[in-house]
């Protein structure tokens, strides 16, 4: 069916948070856990076929493709009572179940070594589909199938699909708390680098954020993943809900990205949502996030949801204190969804004007765009209204110059190294850490340039810096980059 | 006097039969009787001929009574014996005598003469002409003692219709009457009682000419001016009455002539007449207040007549008692008082008809109804009498209308009018409508408006529908409606007759709607417009788009309708578009107009909504306005078609296979990125503006309105106001420039289209040159030799700085374009500014959200203040020089700004 979006789920986290938005979506579209259509839905107006494809006994089947090197993730899931909705040949396990053990590289290769299979699943997937629109990646940027074989399937799917869309939704590591993956700098900026060029559009899922969120709004002292996986896929069924219940505009995933992203690199996207509690009435139906919610005091208006969405306390991204006060939004989407009486969205984008809540780029027009959105009619929610913003925030370079930094310190002293050198990519030499660090940091140079009016000058200000400094490898990188390709 | 010149021939005639009389009253022999006789029966012929008026003024008796009178007279002689009857011998003489008289009047008065000689032992009209002196002449305080008699005499009043040349005096007022009038004499005076009776006549026949003149007739003293129908004085007999009778006369004629004139606002012949059926009834209501009137002067007339006989009767009896009954007979001054009531009654009825001349239907009514509410009781009630009247043919009209829908109105009164002409398809909004002319004051706009409606639901439901379903409670509301004529006009329209109509009207519009909104599902028509021709069912266009995206390309005459249907049956089948009802599915088409050389199928492919029955009806005249709406719409998701899937989407695939180019081309690419990005801002802005704010919003406001309705129109009407909102806010027929500047930020997308196809081309190009010799290098180190000859590099190092220079002039090339749109962005966001539509100020500002665009162009900050308001339209709306001056302004610096850094940047 039209405008089809296949979901590539890799690695335990992409796993999980797949199945927590799978899990939403089928109660949003009245989806039994075994694809069977409720009785209460049967005269929906939403269009499931976007996500979900019919088996000739038409029951619901998403299109999804779950990849895990090992088992334990995938099992769980297919021994859960969802175990019957997903199609049994779009499960791909490793078959020797040793999982990448955290290392880039190892995903990499592995998935490397098993494209053809992957790649049978994906082809099929893609020529059951009228008109495939593009993919969804779920996956983490620290672990190692994830991003390893993440990183991987970007590469192929940008080169076999050059005319998809390829979304990802990305999970930044915890930067609060001390990660037993050691290397995790060094994977993230690997796959850093693949979402910077790889990649038409990444929502930033940061695990710093959603766990400071659980802790500061929703009151949980220590947040499950499950809890947090919640919050994610609640962000991931919004961020479709225009898709998945059309209205006059951004029907399609390109009209939703699109306006977003004005320049090729500068595709990662912040999110925030509010109000946040309403996440308790989700999570009521199958494991509650909090026992002890705050008692609802809000007053939730179209103004209110929109301004508490500029709020930084609400994104769900941590982009450290902005000490310069430069940074500025690139765009925005802001997706409402409830009771809205249509008059009172532009007085609020007014009202936000006037008082100049959001500080925007100087070398284009840009503004709030608003969606509304029809929500399930299956899913009771206490508030009137509630808003998911999408927006291209130059601030998110903070996030990778702290990769970097952390990055530069391992590099510097040379740890852990060994563990990717074993691997066919870093056999020979480590050039492909350095142009990683290379691109990660041009896209942090290009977030900081776009807060500047001189952004029109940046292309040819970079080749200068290029041709400075680092010509030599600049050559190389092309050389090896093509010979890839071919 | 004419009879003076005959007095010495009469005093002969007189004399002799004075002295015949004589011989009779003395007695004469039976034989000599009939000689006496006939001498005596001429000689009275005689004087009867040349008095024949001798009695007028006393009616004469008949003659038998006559006879029978003078045989009691000579009878009673003493002279003669019982055995010689004298009576019966004259009785047998006379009739011998008279036997050739045919006339009966002539024989009434010989009799009479014959008797009244008899009896006074004088000739009568001798005397009569002998009296010269004053006469007296009653001077009586009228008592207002009604004598009024229940038996009317048909023929009494043309009895005494001649004219009287003989027995009128002058008269004056004499003391002497008083003495007589006290009866104290007790011998009759004779001479006294004539003179009496004969001013008693001249009074009688001053009133009967007043009498006469409230009819309108002529009398012997007033007569009719010719050209103003007043009465005036007739100057030959004024000298025979005194000037206060003439002024009083004068005074009761006006009667006479309001009387005349509202006889003619009657007629129907005079032309003077209200028309039409409501007219008619207005006349006839004149009509019967006439003949009540005449009823009156009828009762007038029979009070003389009683009086004349009363008079004539005593006379007869020799009851002189008579001459005292001065205060039952009928003077002028009884009739001053009486004509008081009638004249004003008659002044109004002329003024109210001399208003409704020559008026019709509702004017008349108009006309009646300002006469309405005036403070005399009479005149309210006469005004509200003649309204009454008026309006039942109104009343009729209107309950026939609203009960059965039928017009029948031959003389064009009614307010309501049906164009013959205009055929069932257009029955709803074109066949009725309101005559405003012939709309009655007392009716509101409003109620008219529901009346017509009324009529209209009936028509439509019959005509169109084919429903025959009568309004229920019909005989009753009929009833109620027909039988409560003047409420139509109250002051307060709460009446019974409202509140039928307003029952009547609501059944009817409840029925009409729940047929339509029923089984004819009209609000799914309008929300199936809403969705597929005003694109609001956003995956439905979008998918449409897709699916004949190749054939949208083609030129327009290598499109085939056909296929096209069978595109639309798929997107309609396999987006959200496969739940709606298939009723509503049926209706939409995809049509290819006539294309004009050069157009593309962008321009010839659109869709098309066809409403067939009742609701083409409703629907038709909405139609050409969704074409129109539909246009711009479709154009703007062109736009945002070609832009993210066509050149966005190029972008972001490209930029990743172009990479390695970014070193020459890096600089296009960004200045092509940002200026997508702007153009994108712009027409997603444009969008969300139009789907959204314009259309959503209104589409909400109409839903409200649509369940509130309680009738057809109160849907239509918003039905109608939604689309105007639209065409507004969408920038349809706009007198505005605005059209102008997005077509030249349209056009400018499509020329990006191109110039970015053929940039992409030469990169590729380009990459693939050096790929092909870098597999070259590979090729020719793999087999031993050196990599490259020295021509080859130069080869490839002229085709690179050809490369270069090409990508030089597209930059050049798409700082046209950037230049292009945004002056046209720029115009565009001065013409929202200076509108006085508040929401396309705000829509200018919020496409220029970040005041990027005010940044830039000065003239986007400056306050609205007169100066600059007339400044922006001077440049909006002539392409002069002047404007062309300010127009540039901004625009120039900005490109120059571009230009310096960009120079700047390459050195």
């Amino acid at each position: 069916m039209p405008s089809e979006i296949i979901t590539l789920q890799l690695g335990q986290c992409g796993n999980q948070i797949g199945f927590e938005f799978w899990k939403r979506l089928c109660l949003e579209h009245g989806i039994s856990p075994s694809g069977v259509l409720e009785e209460f839905a049967t005269d929906g107006m939403d269009r499931k076929d976007v996500f979900f494809y019919q088996a000739d006994d038409d029951h619901y089947i998403p299109r999804a493709v779950l990849l895990d090197l090992e088992p334990r993730v995938i099992n769980t899931i297919m021994t859960s009572a969802y175990s019957k909705l997903y199609n049994p040949e779009n499960v791909y396990l490793s078959k020797h179940g040793g999982g990448a053990g955290n290392n880039w590289a190892s995903g990499y290769s592995q998935g490397d070594k098993l494209q053809e299979e992957i790649f049978d699943i994906i082809d099929r997937e893609a020529d059951g589909s009228d008109s495939l629109e593009g993919f969804v990646l779920c996956h983490s940027i620290a672990g190692g199938t994830g991003s390893g074989m993440g990183s991987f399937l970007m590469e192929r799917l940008a080169d076999r699909y050059p005319k998809k869309l390829i979304q990802t939704y990305s999970v930044f590591p915890n930067q609060d708390e001390i990660s037993d993956v050691v290397v995790q700098p060094y994977n993230s900026m690997l796959t850093l680098r693949r979402l910077t060029t790889a990649a038409d559009s990444v929502v930033v899922l940061d695990n710093t954020a959603l766990n400071r969120i659980a802790c500061d709004r929703l009151h949980i002292q220590n947040p499950t993943f499950t809890q947090i996986n919640t919050l994610v896929s609640t962000i991931m069924s919004v961020s479709t809900t225009t898709l998945r219940y059309p209205s006059y505009m951004n029907n399609n995933l390109i009209g939703l990205t699109a306006p977003l992203i004005p320049t090729p690199q500068l595709h990662f996207l912040m999110t925030g949502y509010t109000p946040l509690t309403s996440d308790a009435n989700l999570s009521n139906h199958h494991n509650p996030l909090s026992s002890h919610q705050a008692v609802n005091v809000r007053k939730t208006t179209v103004l209110d949801v929109m301004r508490r969405l500029l709020q930084p306390k609400n994104m769900m991204v941590s982009t450290g204190p902005d000490k310069t006060n430069h940074h500025c939004y690139i765009s925005i989407l802001n997706i409402i969804q409830g009771e809205v009486d249509p008059t009172q969205v532009h007085k609020s984008l007014q009202r936000i004007r006037e008082r100049k809540l959001a500080q925007f780029i100087p070398w284009g027009p840009t503004s709030i765009q608003v969606a509304l959105s029809r929500s399930s009619p299956y899913v009771q929610s206490s508030h009137r209204v509630s808003g998911l913003m999408l927006a291209n925030h130059t601030s998110i370079c903070s996030l990778f110059e702290r990769t970097l930094n952390q990055y530069d310190k391992l590099r510097k002293r040379g740890a852990f190294l060994d563990q990717f050198r074993r691997e066919d990519i870093f056999k020979d030499d480590l050039t492909e850490l350095d142009e990683s660090r290379e691109i990660v940091d041009g896209l942090v140079q290009e977030y900081e340039a776009a807060t500047r009016m001189d952004y029109l000058q940046f292309s040819t200000n970079r080749r200068g810096a290029k041709v400075d400094g680092l010509g030599d490898t600049k050559s190389e990188d092309t050389k090896s980059l093509h010979s890839a390709d071919l | 006097m004419p009879n003076t010149n005959n007095n010495i021939n009469s005093d002969n005639v007189a004399h002799e039969f004075k002295g015949l009389i004589s011989k009779l009253r003395e007695g004469v022999h039976p034989k000599d009787s009939q000689e006496l006789m006939d001498r005596m029966v001429p000689l009275a012929l005689q004087y009867i001929h040349k008095y024949p008026d001798i009695f007028d003024s006393s009616p004469p008796l008949p003659e038998i009574i006559c006879l029978d009178k003078i045989m009691t007279i000579l009878e009673s002689n003493p002279m003669w014996g019982d055995e010689d009857k004298p009576g019966s011998v004259f009785h047998e003489h006379y009739v011998v005598a008279s036997c050739e008289i045919e006339d009966h009047r002539t024989r009434d008065l010989l009799s009479n003469l014959i008797l009244f000689s008899l009896e006074n032992d004088s000739v009568y009209g001798k005397e009569d002409n002998e009296q010269t002196g004053p006469r007296p002449r009653c001077k009586t305080d009228i008592t207002t003692r009604s004598s009024c008699s229940s038996i009317l005499h048909s023929n009494s009043i043309g009895l005494n219709g001649n004219k009287n040349g003989v027995s009128v005096k002058p008269c004056s007022y004499d003391s002497t009457q008083n003495s007589v009038g006290l009866g104290s004499v007790p011998l009759p005076n004779y001479i006294m009682e004539i003179t009496k009776q004969n001013s008693i006549n001249t009074e009688h026949n001053v009133v009967q000419n007043a009498i006469y003149s409230f009819l309108g007739v002529q009398g012997k003293y007033l007569k009719k001016d010719v050209i103003t129908g007043r009465f005036k004085l007739d100057p030959l007999t004024l000298k025979s009455i005194s000037s206060v009778q003439a002024g009083m006369l004068l005074r009761l004629s006006e009667l006479g002539y309001y009387h005349d004139r509202v006889s003619k606002f009657s007629n129907t012949m005079t032309g003077y007449n209200a028309m039409g059926s409501m007219g008619q009834a207005f006349m006839a209501k004149l009509k019967l207040e006439l003949s009540e009137f005449h009823g009156q002067v009828a009762l007038l007339q029979d009070q003389v007549n009683m009086f004349r006989q009363a008079q004539m009767r005593d006379y007869v009896d020799r009851d002189q008692s008579w001459l005292d009954r001065q205060p039952e007979q009928l003077t002028l001054f009884k009739l001053l008082c009486w004509y008081m009531e009638p004249l004003r009654r008659m002044q109004w009825l002329t003024k109210i008809a001399d208003a409704c001349q020559l008026k019709k239907g509702g004017d008349l009514a108009s006309v009646l109804y300002t006469f309405l509410n005036n403070g005399d009781p009479m005149v309210n009630q006469l005004a509200n009498d003649l309204l009454t009247v008026s309006c039942a043919p109104l009343v009729r009209m209107i309950s026939k209308w609203m009960l059965e829908g039928g017009i029948e109105d031959t003389h064009g009164e009614f307010f309501i009018e049906s164009l013959d002409e205009v055929g069932a398809d257009r029955l709803w909004h074109d066949k009725f409508r309101l005559r405003h002319s012939m709309l009655p004051k007392f009716v509101t706009l409003e109620l008219a408006d529901k009346i017509l409606k009324t009529g209209k639901s009936i028509n439509f439901l019959r005509e169109i529908c084919k429903v025959e379903e009568a309004v229920k409670d019909r005989k009753e509301l009929k009833y109620v409606i027909d039988n409560h004529v003047s409420h139509i006009f109250s002051y307060v329209p709460d009446t019974t007759w409202h509140a039928a109509i307003e029952t009547c009207y609501s059944q009817t519009s409840k029925h009409v709607l729940d047929i339509m909104v029923g089984p004819h599902k009209l609000l799914d028509h309008l929300q199936g417009m809403r969705r597929y021709l005003l694109l609001g069912q956003g995956d439905f266009v979008s998918i449409f788009i897709e699916n004949m995206k190749d054939e949208l390309e083609k030129i327009g005459t290598d499109i085939y309708s056909h296929d096209l249907s069978a595109m639309l049956d798929a997107a309609l089948r396999c987006t959200n578009a496969q739940y709606d009802d298939p009723d509503i599915l049926n209706h939409l088409d995809v049509v290819v107009k006539t294309p004009y050389p050069g157009d593309c199928g962008w321009d010839v492919i659109s869709l098309q909504y066809t409403v067939r029955g009742p609701l083409a009806t409703m629907l038709e005249p909405a139609m050409p306005t969704y074409k129109a709406l539909f246009k711009p719409l479709w154009r703007i998701k062109h736009m945002e078609f070609v832009l993210s899937t066509k050149i966005w989407k190029l972008q972001m695939g490209n930029a990743k296979a172009l990479r390695s180019l970014d070193d020459e081309i890096s600089k296009a690419t960004y200045r092509l990125h940002l200026f997508t990005s702007e153009i994108m801002h712009f027409v997603h802005q444009m969008q969300y503006y139009v789907l959204f704010e314009v259309i959503e919003c209104n589409w909400v406001e109409l839903q409200k309105r649509m369940q509130q309705a309680k009738a057809l129109d109160d849907i239509l009407d918003a039905h109608s106001k939604f689309l105007h909102a639209i065409s507004i806010g969408c920038f349809v027929n706009t007198s505005t420039n605005m059209e102008s500047h997005l077509e030249v930020v349209y056009e400018n997308i499509i020329s990006l289209e191109n110039w970015q196809a053929n940039f992409y081309k030469d990169c590729f190009a380009e990459l693939e040159a050096r790929e092909q010799m870098q597999i070259a290098i590979a090729e020719s180190e793999g087999s031993g030799h050196f990599g490259l000859t020295t021509e080859q590099k130069m080869e490839r190092d002229q085709e690179r700085k050809i490369f270069e220079q090409k990508i030089l002039t597209s930059c050049r090339t798409l700082e046209g374009f950037a230049g292009s749109y945004g002056k046209a962005v720029g115009g565009f966001l001065l013409a929202l500014n200076s509108s006085d539509d508040p929401n396309l100020q705000l829509f200018g500002t919020r496409l220029d959200f970040n005041e990027y665009y005010k940044k830039r162009d000065t003239n986007l900050s400056k306050p609205l203040t007169f100066e600059h308001w007339r400044m922006s339209n001077v440049y909006g709306n002539a392409k002069s020089h002047m404007g062309g001056r300010y127009s540039m302004h901004p625009q120039t610096t900005s490109q120059f700004g571009h230009q310096g850094h960009t120079s700047l940047s390459w050195d």
